[in-house]
């Protein structure tokens, strides 16, 4: 789970990392208020869960009042990245000198936490990852390991930072690791990390990305995690306990496993496009698979829905019962094509078809399509008039 | 010799008294899977299938002498469970439960290797070596004996692949999946090289996923050491970029870890790749598998 920005900020703050005087603003007044007490100018940063935020206009600045009433007024307004902007963080504006970027990540292969740095930080800083590697320092870790200063000492040298500067950078480097230790974080960033006049630096930008199997444990309540999700439905999807994706195509797609529903979507998607991705995981049962026939069909525009369940660690006989529920509850007319293999295959079969369900017994995903493809296109192919009377 | 499970294979099932333990220790001794352990903390003195409980992992080996573990723990108690089993002086490993901390495999993962323990996951649906036994959620109805391995991020296409081929009289020697986690205990070129040194397998599958750069370093893997020969498919070409399709792993950042970029270094290193799970038969045939 990704944190706003304000929230890593204060995290950040609470580890003894310089961060900016700042705000939290839902309204234009309370912007008006907030940049009153920092004092002009601010910086206006819409607090949007996207990527690629400034560039996309969501982070300005503004020298007076009235050029505040403006900005915050349309940005209240707007949608950045498809995203609606619901809150603006006002920060202290203050004068760099310099950018740079220190991060900490999980270098995924190999296992490890890694720390990346580079002099030149800023909006643009994959690019100088691509175009410019040397300008990149990378350190990686043992795990459960301390971050020592003079290791983040060496790294920043090795990019030419030096005297009083090196110091303070290594004293951030430290402090961010340690967030991202004690969070057990995915992703810990700052950039830019700002360098201002006496050597003073200033962590500009916050950006934590948490592991939504340790949100428990650190007390964000599902409730946190529900409302960072924009979308209506994958919000649904949540609440039940399925994975559920939004796409603009026009067949429903459910599977019990991400790598099957992938291959699923690659499939259909040959010839026409899914309308949404739900994807079960291992915890299968009647209840489950009734709620995620009514997640699905809450698409509009749906033509058809496709099933691909193995029964692995999955009851899929229990699941089956629950989409045959669904249809028979609410008279569904749609073609439903299936396949479900795995342990109990031949009961599951029985209690789809029973149903009306067309159920494949092949293993090959490719050949559920081609029956749906033809249920399709047998619907769509104008009638017999001799027959259609 | 099969690969990581043969005759001697002794297994412990952890978290045997749980709904999913009990049922797959029922699945496991099905398919004739040696399972001599069940462990629950505080459920010793048990019986779960026929199967005797212990309450710890060192009671289970002492008495049994189990040298292989399948975890079926609740999340938060895997790491625990893992240390546990790796002090008893297991070598196996399978860690089937999904949602373990990311930290906390990185400290399993160095534990592991420290101590030469083999172990697959988490988010792993296990192996299964076809005619012998299988540790872990695999659906045996999807297997037949033979001499293809298959290896999978994602463990329902493992299922999916095995039953495609098994459909065309094409037999597997042995399956495993290793997790689909952003960090995973054994990595491709591993198990990679498991196959490549197994005399019991002719030619091997990957089955991989978007997101990552495990395919990437199997490939170079495959350039630089591998005799055998390999086919590819990689799931989620449409998979929308920055959405999480189920597993954080399949995350798409930047342009590293797309199914092009991972297609074209498996060509790079002349491993066919599989435009669908279903075009692995024809490269079966091509290479006269069987």
């Amino acid at each position: 789970m990704r944190l706003h920005e304000h929230e890593a900020a204060d995290l950040f703050e609470m580890e003894g990392i310089p961060v900016p005087k700042r705000g939290l603003a839902e309204s234009t007044e309370k912007a008006l208020q907030v940049a009153g007490e920092i004092g002009y100018p601010v910086m206006v940063k819409a607090q949007v869960l996207a990527g690629g935020r400034g560039l996309a206009g969501g982070v300005q600045s503004v020298a007076t009042p009235e050029a505040l009433e403006d900005c915050a007024g349309c940005l209240l307004d707007s949608d950045i990245k498809g995203l609606p902007v619901r809150k603006l963080l006002i920060c202290e504006q203050a004068e760099v000198l310099q950018e740079l970027y220190v991060g900490v990540t999980v270098d995924g292969y190999h296992g490890k936490p890694v720390i990346v740095a580079s002099k030149q930080g800023g909006v643009r800083i994959e690019e100088v990852a691509r175009r410019t590697p040397q300008n990149i320092a990378k350190l990686a870790l043992e795990p459960g390991a301390d971050l020592y200063p003079y290791q983040a000492r060496n790294l920043l040298a090795g990019l030419g930072v030096s005297r009083q500067l090196l110091i303070t950078c290594a004293d951030v480097a430290v402090k961010l690791y340690r967030v991202f230790m004690r969070t057990e974080a995915l992703i810990a960033e700052i950039n830019p990390l700002a360098v201002l006049s006496n050597e003073r630096v200033l962590a500009v930008d916050a950006v934590l990305e948490l592991d939504n199997a340790v949100l428990p444990k650190l007390n964000y309540s599902t409730a946190s995690r529900l409302e960072r999700m924009e979308n209506d439905l994958e919000r649904k999807g949540r609440q039940i306990g399925v994975t559920y994706v939004d796409l603009d195509g026009d067949i429903g797609l459910i599977s019990s496993g991400a790598g099957l529903g992938m291959a699923s979507m690659d499939i259909v998607g040959k010839r026409m496009r899914p309308a949404n991705f739900l994807e079960t995981g291992g915890g299968i049962t009647a209840e489950l698979l009734y709620k995620s026939m009514a997640l699905i069909m809450m698409k509009k525009g749906l033509r058809a829905v496709f099933i691909n369940l193995y029964g692995g660690i999955n009851p899929i006989h229990e699941g089956a019962k629950g989409v045959v529920r669904y249809i028979k509850d609410h008279k569904v007319r749609l073609p439903i094509v299936a396949k479900a293999l795995g342990n109990r295959q031949e009961e599951t079969w029985e209690i789809l078809r029973a149903a009306g369900v067309h159920v494949v017994t092949e293993a090959a995903t490719e050949k559920a399509v081609d029956k749906l493809f033809d249920i399709l296109d047998a619907r769509s192919r104008p009638m017999n008039p001799s027959i259609n009377r | 010799m099969a690969v990581l499970i043969n005759k001697d294979t002794r297994v412990i099932v952890q978290g045997i008294t749980g709904r999913i333990g009990s049922t797959q220790t029922r699945w496991m001794l099905d398919y004739h899977t040696n399972v001599v352990a069940g462990v629950t903390p505080g459920r010793g003195g048990a019986t779960v299938e026929g199967v005797p409980v212990f309450d710890t992992v060192r009671e289970a080996v002492k008495e049994t002498g189990a040298n292989a573990s399948v975890f079926f723990v609740p999340a938060f108690f895997v790491l625990d469970a893992f240390y546990e089993t790796v002090d008893a002086g297991v070598d196996l490993i399978v860690v089937v439960p999904e949602h373990v901390p990311v930290h906390d495999v990185m400290k399993m993962r160095v534990r592991a290797r420290k101590r030469k323990v083999f172990a697959l996951g988490p988010t792993s649906p296990g192996i299964l070596v076809p005619g012998i036994g299988k540790m872990g959620i695999m659906p045996a109805a999807m297997f037949t004996p033979g001499r293809v391995g298959i290896v999978s991020r994602s463990g329902t296409l493992s299922y999916e692949f095995a039953g495609i081929l098994s459909e065309a009289g094409v037999g597997q020697s042995a399956v495993l999946g290793i997790g689909a986690d952003p960090v995973v205990l054994t990595s491709l070129p591993e198990i990679l090289k498991l196959f490549d040194d197994d005399e019991d397998t002719d030619a091997v599958i990957i089955v991989g996923e978007v997101g990552g750069d495990q395919e990437e370093r199997a490939a170079r893997f495959i350039q630089r050491h591998m005799k055998k020969p390999v086919a590819a498919y990689v799931a989620g070409k449409f998979t929308p970029p920055g959405k999480h399709m189920g597993h954080a792993g399949a995350i798409v950042r930047g342009s590293r870890g797309t199914v092009t970029g991972k297609h074209e270094a498996f060509q790079a290193a002349g491993v066919a790749t599989l435009e669908s799970p279903m075009a692995v038969v024809a490269w079966a045939a091509t290479h006269r598998l069987r």
